[in-house]
């Protein structure tokens, strides 16, 4: 079965709304069907095929051909299969995702992954501010689940994270891993000022170090952590994207904090590469 | 019929089923993991006295470990879920954790699960912290030489315990070289273990006794010098009766490793001193899993 393929026909002007396009959303529906979902496109409710072609048949490989960052909640509660952005994408990719696989060719908005609680999201580009974060008055934010981005992120990655593990390959910005309950996040490139501040447990792992670390952190020297070997090795298992990860060792300088409030996360430095 | 000059004689084995579970044990040298590993699997002969029958199935490359160490897998075997249950959180933490620069995983994936770090965690008295990492919990626990990784659970399954053979040699010494060598062999076919020192049982037991307190006894129709004295299963000229008991993860793996242990035993010969190759069985009224001699060897 070939996949089943939206192509924008024309540049979107406003923000589109397409959390119905889910494989579970779409299962057992016929191509009429299909064309005829109901979608948000500014401030007017339109059928799907005036803004979008549509063939193929396979509703649990979706491809959405096009896009723009004006596409909003791609993949919102998806529970399988997986959908695959060729362009950039809007904001709240992935919101309440529980399993399944997001892929963005291009660049990302801001709030990926809020509230997802399984699944994987991966963007070849970069992300804007609060990946995996909760919103205003949600009090978590990704509660499991795997995010990977390639290029570089905004401020506030994982703010309030649950659990679950943000992995981003270019730069983070401030306030990384801000408030975070638990989960792990881990930076390969620079990381903005302040990253952890508010944390309360989680991990969040820097390959390089940091310009300004709070004072409320405090050093625990530098050790060889067997958590680091297990995760790099279970990570680098996981597929060829994240076989990076065989390049690093266990050696990181081990801060603990934020002993502003609670003190039990940690932020390690990672010392050398294998 | 007869291998080798070595008479295999017309009975069966009589196994049980049992729960089991394979955890991984990793560590900064394969020395440590071994030594890890040999004193989870100190005192677990049999399920009759200590609760559980254990031993190493084999050694893992560092490729093959979830951590990327070296390791040993050890497979551990009980009667039920609740004493399995007792004795792997038990044996690992006081085996494992306490073993320098070790870290412990599960090594079968199944719905059915025992506790490992669910229990253990709480020996970081506040300090553990819980990592998802690749759908599975580990819990990392503070302790002296870094950190103590550990799975939170490990998977359990249906296996089957009491596959064995009896090599009816001239002496003692004739008997165990025929044993060690067919232990080799055992420990090429994975998922099963021979849980008694050295994979070789010294003192066979049969069920019940005269005392009304134990469940187990000598097996006097195999002992030597009772020859005489009872009615003997054993000829004139044997002069030393062994055991090896195998414990597996199902029948075609207990198949396998009996009809390996067994022709290395019989290459032997009766010029080497080993006569004859029997099974224990209690007339195929306790356990479900037969393992013909005949059958298993044409």
């Amino acid at each position: 079965m070939s996949a089943l393929v939206f192509t924008l026909k024309n540049e979107a002007k406003f923000t589109l709304n397409v959390a119905s396009l889910t494989p579970e959303n779409l299962e057992g529906k016929t191509l009429a069907k299909i064309k005829k979902i109901k979608i948000i496109y500014g401030n007017e409710t339109v059928n799907l095929d005036t803004l979008f072609t549509v063939k193929g048949s396979n509703s649990s490989d979706i491809v959405i051909e096009n896009s723009t960052d004006k596409l909003i909640n791609v993949g919102q509660g998806m529970n399988k299969g997986s959908i695959t952005i060729k362009g950039d994408v809007g904001d709240f990719l992935g919101q309440g995702m529980k399993n399944g696989t997001l892929t963005v060719v291009g660049n990302a908005g801001s709030w990926i992954g809020n509230a997802m609680t399984g699944g994987r999201i991966d963007i070849n580009g970069n992300a804007r501010d609060y990946v995996g974060a909760g919103l205003p008055g949600d009090s978590f934010g990704m509660s499991n689940g795997l995010i990977n981005i390639k290029g570089n992120a905004g401020d506030r990655v994982g703010d309030r994270m649950r659990r679950g593990i943000i992995i981003i390959q270019g730069k983070s910005g401030s306030y990384c891993g801000s408030r975070i309950h638990a989960g792990t996040i881990i930076v390969l490139d620079k990381v903005g000022k302040l990253p952890g501040e508010g944390m309360r447990r989680g991990t969040i792992i820097l390959a390089k170090k940091p310009a300004h670390l709070s004072a409320t952190f405090k050093s625990c020297g530098n050790l060889k952590m067997q958590f680091l070997r297990l995760l790099f090795t279970q990570l680098a298992s996981i597929d060829n994207d994240l076989s990076l990860f065989n390049k690093y060792g266990p050696e990181a300088h081990r801060f603990s904090g934020d002993l502003a409030r609670n003190g039990k996360g940690e932020i390690l430095i990672l010392q050398h590469y294998k | 019929m007869k291998i080798n000059g070595v008479q295999i004689d017309d009975t069966f084995a009589e196994a049980f089923p049992m729960k089991a579970t394979r955890i991984i044990i990793t560590a900064m040298t394969l020395k440590w993991a071994y030594r890890a590993a040999n004193a989870i699997r100190g005192f677990a002969s049999s399920v009759i006295a200590c609760g559980i029958e254990a031993d190493i199935e084999r050694e893992l490359k560092p490729s093959e470990t979830p951590d990327g160490r070296p390791g040993i897998s050890v497979m551990i075997f009980a009667m039920s879920m609740k004493d399995l249950e007792k004795h792997v959180a038990t044996r690992v933490g006081q085996s494992v954790m306490t073993t320098a620069t070790t870290a412990c995983y599960s090594g079968l994936d199944s719905e059915q699960k025992v506790s490992m770090g669910k229990s253990l965690r709480f020996f970081g008295d506040g300090f553990q912290i819980s990592k998802v990492i690749n759908k599975r919990r580990f819990w990392r626990i503070p302790v002296m030489h870094g950190e103590f990784i550990v799975e939170e659970t490990a998977g359990v399954t249906k296996a089957i315990g009491g596959g064995n053979f009896l090599v009816l040699a001239k002496t003692a010494r004739h008997g165990l070289a025929a044993c060690e060598k067919a232990v080799e062999e055992i420990q090429k076919v994975p998922g099963v273990i021979t849980a008694f020192p050295g994979g070789v049982v010294g003192s066979g037991s049969k069920v019940g006794s005269k005392y009304n307190f134990l469940t187990a006894s000598t097996n006097e129709a195999y002992c030597p010098t009772l020859k005489g004295q009872v009615k003997s299963e054993l000829t004139d000229e044997i002069g030393s009766v062994l055991e090896i008991v195998i414990d597996g993860l199902d029948e075609a793996s207990i198949n396998e490793a009996m009809r390996l242990g067994i022709k290395a035993a019989c290459s032997f010969g009766p010029a080497k001193g080993v006569c004859r190759i029997s099974a224990g069985n209690y007339g195929g009224n306790l356990g479900p899993h037969l393992f013909h001699l005949r059958k298993l060897l044409k």
